[in-house]
């Protein structure tokens, strides 16, 4: 009668590879592996909706969120995003959109400080419409 | 009752392996757009199921670890890929200005903060651009490649997974205090700081995940 080898790792349960004394933690470490695969996946899936409607799709075009957004960087209402842009921009050696702009509020020294405000939930729509009205009236 | 011989196992287990890479690679290709994700989920669920029925009926097949640990590892990379690419190669397209600083308005100042100032586009945070360039060019395809011979159950693949997820270590030490010393520019202004950025990139320690396994799992297993 022989006693059953506890080196043995051909119990018909454990995986390919899998030693009884790490079968536990393969285990936890699979079940980790699935949990950030669907995590990946759902949220990369859901990132750009999410943020679309954040910041006001579709109550504001895209190009509109970019032009809203680049006014809030740039701290300068007159900016536009330029829609299609040139393809010789960068990287290929073309200036970038902001190049040269001196209207961003920032507080400078070795560790910058933005100023811009923080945007809320579509708050970028109530911004928009504003505008327009302050514009037409 | 027949039992299979040595070769008709061997072939029926190859065949097996094959089948259920198919829909594996499939869905991880789908995955790795982002934006296609829920179509390659199922597809990728398949191609696990059909492994684990291989393995149950007595096939010799790759360890479920071993597939699941590659593939994900190759989404990770292909994932972080595609957003840094378009940061550096398509920072003036439509749907990168747009997505890009939103995101950044939203989890990560670093992307907002003067985008597309400077003479190369996309991010301006003070050293953000390095580790963009050396994670996509250096770490990300060394990661895939070792992957794919991990997947092949070859010997240098499981080495060299194990080189490229240390290099993980690396790469999120070095981000994360590289953000951490320019935490204004990182945070200031931002609608779900440090608490948003965590929970939205917690899912990509799969690298971390994977290195206790590869240190402890019977190297037998993995052939010249």
């Amino acid at each position: 009668m022989s006693e059953k080898s506890a080196e043995v790792d051909a119990s018909p349960e454990l995986p390919l590879g899998t030693t009884p004394p790490f079968a536990r933690m393969h285990k936890w470490l699979k079940r980790g592996l699935f949990v950030c695969l669907f995590g990946l996946v759902i949220e990369g899936a859901l990132t750009v909706p999410a943020l679309a409607v954040w910041y006001g799709w579709p109550s504001l075009s895209l190009t509109e969120i970019c032009s809203e957004l680049m006014k809030v960087r740039y701290s300068d209402d007159t900016l536009e995003c330029t829609q299609p842009y040139p393809l010789s921009g960068p990287p290929f050696g073309g200036a970038p959109e902001a190049a040269g702009q001196q209207t961003a509020q920032d507080r400078w020294g070795i560790q910058p400080v933005p100023g811009y405000p923080r945007v809320g939930f579509r708050e970028l729509v109530h911004i928009h419409e504003d505008r327009q009205a302050a514009g037409n009236g | 009752m027949t039992s299979l011989t040595l070769d008709q196992h061997q072939d029926e287990s190859r065949r097996a392996q094959k089948q259920a890479d198919r829909w594996l690679i499939a869905g991880t290709i789908l995955m790795g757009t982002l934006v296609l994700g829920p179509l390659g989920l199922p597809v990728f669920c398949r191609g696990i199921l059909l492994l684990r029925k291989a393995q149950r009926g007595g096939l010799s097949v790759r360890p479920m670890m071993v597939t699941l640990i590659g593939y994900v590892i190759i989404l990770d990379a292909a994932i972080n890929s595609i957003g840094w690419g378009l940061d550096i190669f398509a920072n003036h397209a439509l749907i990168t200005r747009t997505i890009f600083t939103a995101w950044g308005n939203l989890m990560d100042g670093g992307y907002f903060w003067h985008y597309n100032e400077l003479w190369i586009g996309g991010a301006g945070a003070p050293g953000e651009k390095a580790w963009i360039i050396v994670c996509i060019a250096v770490v990300f395809p060394m990661r895939i490649a070792a992957a794919i011979g991990f997947l092949q159950m070859r010997r240098w693949g499981h080495q060299w997974m194990i080189v490229t997820c240390w290099f993980g270590l690396i790469a999120w030490m070095g981000y994360i205090l590289n953000m951490t010393m320019y935490a204004d520019v990182r945070y200031a202004g931002v609608a779900f700081p440090v608490l948003g950025w965590w929970l939205y990139n917690i899912f990509y320690i799969t690298p971390f995940l994977a290195i206790p396994y590869l240190h402890t799992v019977n190297r037998e297993i993995f052939s010249d």
